[in-house]
C-alpha cells in the first residue's frame, strides 16, 4: 500500500480570498436554485413580453405600463419596477442567503475550516462570491428583458418619465444606468441576506429573511410619503433611476441611496463578521428554528415597523399641488411636442405654454397634499398646433413621487392615433406617467 | 525528542458543560498517540481546539510548534485530519471535493489521484459525494486529509462507519503514515482497536486526562483480562479457583462466574477443571486487559461483548 504523503513539504502559499471565491463560485455553479434563478431571470421577461403582447390590457398603474405594447424598452423598466418590490432582495438571497447556512445544514464547515484559509479569507470570499451572482443576476435580467422587449415588442421609441421621446440609444442608456443604479440596493440586501446566513446559521431563514424585510420596508413606504423615513428604507433607491429620467434630471436620490446602501451594507457585514469571527464551530448541522428566536425576532420586528410608521406618518409629506403643478407642466409641454413629432410637425418647445391648476378633489378648503389617487388637474395649453387646448387630467400620486395621469379622449384625442405613415401608436396626451422627485 | 503536538491546562465549557477541564497532553513528533475515553470525553472537543474550530477558555496548544491561537484564526500548517465524521459538497463529485479543498489549502491537485488510491476510491472517484455511505466519506475524509501532505494527522473516530475490513484498512493506512514520519492522534472509544497501533495513548474522563504514556507501561498496568465462564458446577469450579490466589473469580447474578486471570493462569485453571470432572460449557473474553484498564479508570460499565466476539473467541478460550 502506497501513501501519498511528502511529509518533507515546505509549506505552500497560502491560498488566500482568490482560492476562496474560486471555490465558492464553482459551487455556486454546481447547485440546482442559483441556476433555476439564472434561467429564471433569462426566460421570464421573454415570457413576460410574449404574455403583455397578448392581452387586450396592459398594466397601466405601473411606470411605463402602458407603453409596453407600444415599444420594447418599456419592458426593461415595468420589470425593474416589479423587481424592486421584493424581486432583486429574493435574488440576492438565493446564494447570499445560503452561502453561510449551507456549510452548517451540509456540516461541512470543519471541512472548509481546516484547510489553509483563514476565516477573514472564507468570510471575504463567500462575500464576493454571493455580490458576483447577486451582479450577475441583475445585469442579466436587464439584459434578457431588453431583448425580450426588442425581439417581442420591438425598438420604436419610448416616451420617457420627462414626456421626452427616448430614442433607441437614449433608451438604451437610460436601461443600463437604471440597472446599475438596482445593483446599488441589491448589494447591499445582498449583504443584509449573508448577516441572515451567518447569524441565524439556517438555509431558509437565510433565504427568506432579507426579502421579507423588504416587503416590510415596501409596505411601509407605502404608508405615507415622509422624505426621512422613506430615505431610509433600503427599497427606495430602487427607485433612484426615476431622476435619470425627469427633467430636470437629478442624482439627488441616486447618491443618498447609494449612502443608505453602504450603511446597509457595512453594518450587515460588520455584524455578521463579528458574529463568524467568535463563533466556536463545535458541533454539526445546521440550527433548527426555535419558536422563542423567532417570536423574539418577530416582536423585535413589529417594535421597529411601528416605530418607523408613527415617523412615516407624522413625517409632513413633500407631496404638494405646487409640485405636482411644475411636474405635470414641464412633462405635459413635451409631450406635446412628442404628438407633434409623431403627426409630422415640429415644434419649438419653447412655444408651448402649460398652465397646470392641481387640487385633490376630497380637499374641499386648504391646501392639497400626500400621496393619493383623488388628484385632478386642469390644463391649459397654449402654442401652435394646439392653442387654447384644455384637459382635466385625473391623477393618481403614489408616496413615492411618481404618478399616472389620464385625460378623457374627448379632450385629447383616444389612447391610440394615427401616424402620418397609415401606422397607429400610443396618443402621448391621452395618458401619461411621470415622476416628481422628493425635494 | 520534538513534540508535534504540546497542550498545557487547556479548558474550555460550552454553557453549563464542561467539555475540557485542565487537560495536558503531549505527542512526541512521529509517535502514533491514541486519545481514549467513552463518549462525552472531550476528544472530539480537544480535536477541535487543535484544529481552530473552538476557541479555548484557557491553555495553550502548540502544534507543530506553533500556538493555535496566534495561527491567525487558520488551521496551522501541516495539520490534517478531520472531526467527527468528514462531510464534503453533496452535489460535488468526490473528485471535484478533493480539487476544491486543494484549491483551499493553494495547490495539491497533483496528489489527488494517489489520495484517491490510497483510500480505495479511485473507482468511484467521478461519483456524487451524495450518494456515498458513511465509510466512504470516512475514506474521502482521509483522502481529502492527505492531500495536505500532513505533518500532524489528527483523526476523530476514523473508524465509525467501516465495515471490518474498511476499518483494517484504514488503521493500516494509519501505519504506513506513521512509518513514514507522520505524527498521528487518533481518537477512539474503543480502546482495544487502538491497541495494536498506538505508541502512546491517553485515557480521557469528563475532559481530564486519567492516564498518560506508552501503550507498553498501559498494558503493564492494566489488570488481568476477564472472562465469562460457564461450567457443569459453577460452586465447584468457584472452589477450585479459591485456591489460587493469582485467579480472582466473582459469581454474576444473571448466572455466570466472571474469571479474571493472566493467560498461564487461566490454561491451567481450565486444565485444572476438567481434571475435576467439571465440563466448560462457555468460555469467552468479557474484556481485554487494555478494556479492563480503561474500565477501572473510566468508571464506565463494560459493556456485553459482541456476537462475533462471541463467535470467535468461544471455542478457543484464549486470553490476550
Amino acid at each position: 500500500m502506497s501513501v501519498a504523503v511528502d511529509a518533507a513539504d515546505t509549506p505552500r502559499e497560502r491560498a488566500g480570498v482568490g482560492a476562496v471565491y474560486r471555490v465558492e463560485i464553482a459551487k455556486i455553479r454546481a447547485q440546482l436554485l442559483p441556476r433555476a434563478a439564472a434561467v429564471i431571470c433569462l426566460l421570464a421577461p421573454l415570457g413576460f413580453a410574449i404574455f403583455i403582447n397578448t392581452q387586450s390590457s396592459v398594466p397601466a398603474d405601473s411606470l411605463f405600463g402602458r407603453w409596453v405594447q407600444a415599444s420594447g424598452f418599456a419592458i426593461p423598466f415595468v420589470l425593474l419596477g416589479f423587481a424592486g418590490i421584493a424581486g432583486f432582495p429574493l435574488l440576492a438571497s438565493v446564494v447570499a442567503g445560503d452561502i453561510f447556512a449551507s456549510e452548517d445544514r451540509q456540516s461541512t464547515w470543519k471541512t472548509v475550516l481546516t484547510r489553509s484559509c483563514s476565516r477573514a479569507e472564507i468570510f471575504v470570499g463567500k462575500t464576493l462570491a454571493a455580490m458576483t451572482f447577486s451582479a450577475v443576476m441583475v445585469a442579466l435580467l436587464g439584459a434578457s428583458s431588453t431583448i425580450a422587449g426588442m425581439l417581442v415588442v420591438g425598438r420604436q421609441p419610448l416616451v420617457g418619465l420627462s414626456g421626452e421621446l427616448l430614442d433607441q440609444t437614449h433608451a438604451l442608456t437610460l436601461i443600463v444606468e437604471s440597472y446599475a443604479l438596482a445593483l446599488v440596493p441589491t448589494l447591499a440586501f445582498t449583504c443584509l441576506a449573508i448577516l441572515f446566513s451567518v447569524t441565524t446559521r439556517n438555509s431558509m431563514a437565510g433565504v427568506i429573511g432579507a426579502p421579507v424585510v423588504a416587503l416590510l420596508m415596501v409596505g411601509l413606504s407605502l404608508m405615507g410619503s415622509g422624505v426621512v423615513v422613506r430615505s431610509i428604507l433600503l427599497t427606495s433607491p430602487y427607485e433612484a433611476w426615476h431622476g435619470l429620467q425627469v427633467s430636470p434630471s437629478t442624482t439627488k436620490a441616486l447618491w443618498i441611496g447609494l449612502l443608505v446602501s453602504v450603511a446597509y451594507g457595512a453594518l450587515s457585514l460588520i455584524v455578521a463578521w463579528r458574529s463568524f469571527r467568535r463563533r466556536d464551530f463545535a458541533g454539526d448541522g445546521q440550527a433548527p428554528f426555535r419558536w422563542s428566536t423567532i417570536g423574539r425576532v418577530v416582536v423585535a420586528t413589529v417594535v421597529l415597523v411601528a416605530i418607523l410608521l408613527v415617523g412615516t406618518l407624522l413625517n409632513k409629506t413633500w407631496i404638494t399641488s405646487t409640485h405636482l403643478e411644475a411636474s405635470v407642466s414641464q412633462t405635459l409641454s413635451n409631450l406635446i411636442v412628442v404628438q407633434q413629432q409623431i403627426l409630422g410637425r415640429e415644434l419649438d418647445p419653447t412655444t408651448v405654454k402649460v398652465y397646470p391648476y392641481c387640487k385633490r378633489e376630497s380637499v374641499i378648503s386648504g391646501t392639497s397634499s400626500g400621496p393619493a389617487d383623488d388628484w385632478a388637474c386642469q390644463v391649459f395649453v397654449d402654442g401652435p398646433h394646439v392653442s387654447r387646448l384644455a384637459a382635466d387630467y385625473s391623477i393618481a400620486v403614489r408616496p413615492d413621487g411618481c404618478y399616472t395621469a389620464d385625460a378623457p379622449a374627448s379632450l385629447v384625442g383616444p389612447l391610440h392615433m394615427k401616424t402620418p405613415d397609415g401606422g397607429t401608436t400610443i396618443n402621448p396626451l391621452s395618458a401619461f406617467d411621470s415622476c416628481m422627485i422628493a425635494p | 525528542m520534538t513534540l508535534a503536538l504540546d497542550v498545557r491546562d487547556l479548558q474550555k465549557t460550552f454553557g453549563d458543560v464542561r467539555a475540557i477541564d485542565g487537560l495536558d497532553l503531549s505527542v512526541d513528533a512521529g509517535a502514533v498517540h491514541g486519545l481514549v475515553g467513552p463518549n462525552g470525553a472531550g476528544k472530539t472537543t480537544l480535536l477541535r481546539i487543535v484544529f481552530g474550530l473552538v476557541a479555548p477558555d484557557v491553555g495553550t496548544v502548540t502544534v507543530l510548534g506553533t500556538d493555535v491561537a496566534e495561527a491567525a484564526e487558520r488551521s496551522a500548517d501541516g495539520v490534517g485530519g478531520f472531526v467527527e465524521e468528514p462531510r464534503f459538497y453533496p452535489y460535488l463529485t468526490a473528485r471535484r471535493n478533493l480539487e476544491l479543498m486543494a484549491d483551499l489549502d493553494g495547490g495539491g491537485d497533483e496528489r489527488i489521484d494517489d489520495a484517491l488510491a490510497t483510500v480505495r476510491l479511485d473507482d468511484r472517484a467521478d461519483r456524487k459525494v451524495g450518494g456515498f455511505s458513511s465509510g466512504m466519506r470516512q475514506r474521502l475524509g482521509l483522502a481529502a486529509s492527505l492531500l495536505r501532505s500532513p505533518r500532524l494527522l489528527l483523526l476523530d473516530e476514523p473508524t465509525v462507519g467501516l465495515d471490518p475490513s474498511g476499518a483494517r484498512d484504514m488503521l493500516a493506512i494509519v501505519q504506513t503514515l506513521a512509518a513514514d514520519g507522520v505524527t498521528v492522534v487518533v481518537s477512539s472509544h474503543n480502546m482495544s482497536e487502538l491497541e495494536g497501533v498506538c505508541d502512546g495513548v491517553t485515557v480521557m474522563h469528563e475532559g481530564r486526562g486519567v492516564w498518560h504514556g506508552s501503550m507498553e507501561r498501559l498494558r503493564e498496568e492494566s489488570p488481568a483480562p476477564a472472562h465469562r465462564l460457564e461450567t457443569s458446577d459453577d460452586a465447584r469450579a468457584s472452589e477450585i479457583a479459591g485456591r489460587d490466589r493469582r485467579l480472582e473469580i466473582v459469581a454474576d447474578p444473571a448466572g455466570w462466574l466472571t474469571v479474571s486471570a493472566d493467560r498461564g493462569v487461566l490454561d491451567a485453571y481450565v486444565v485444572a477443571l476438567g481434571k475435576a470432572g467439571i465440563a466448560i460449557r462457555r468460555l469467552e473474553l468479557l474484556m481485554t486487559a487494555l478494556e479492563s484498564m480503561f474500565f477501572s479508570l473510566t468508571g464506565e460499565r463494560a459493556e456485553p461483548p459482541a456476537v462475533d466476539r462471541e463467535r470467535d473467541e468461544l471455542s478457543t478460550g484464549s486470553a490476550r
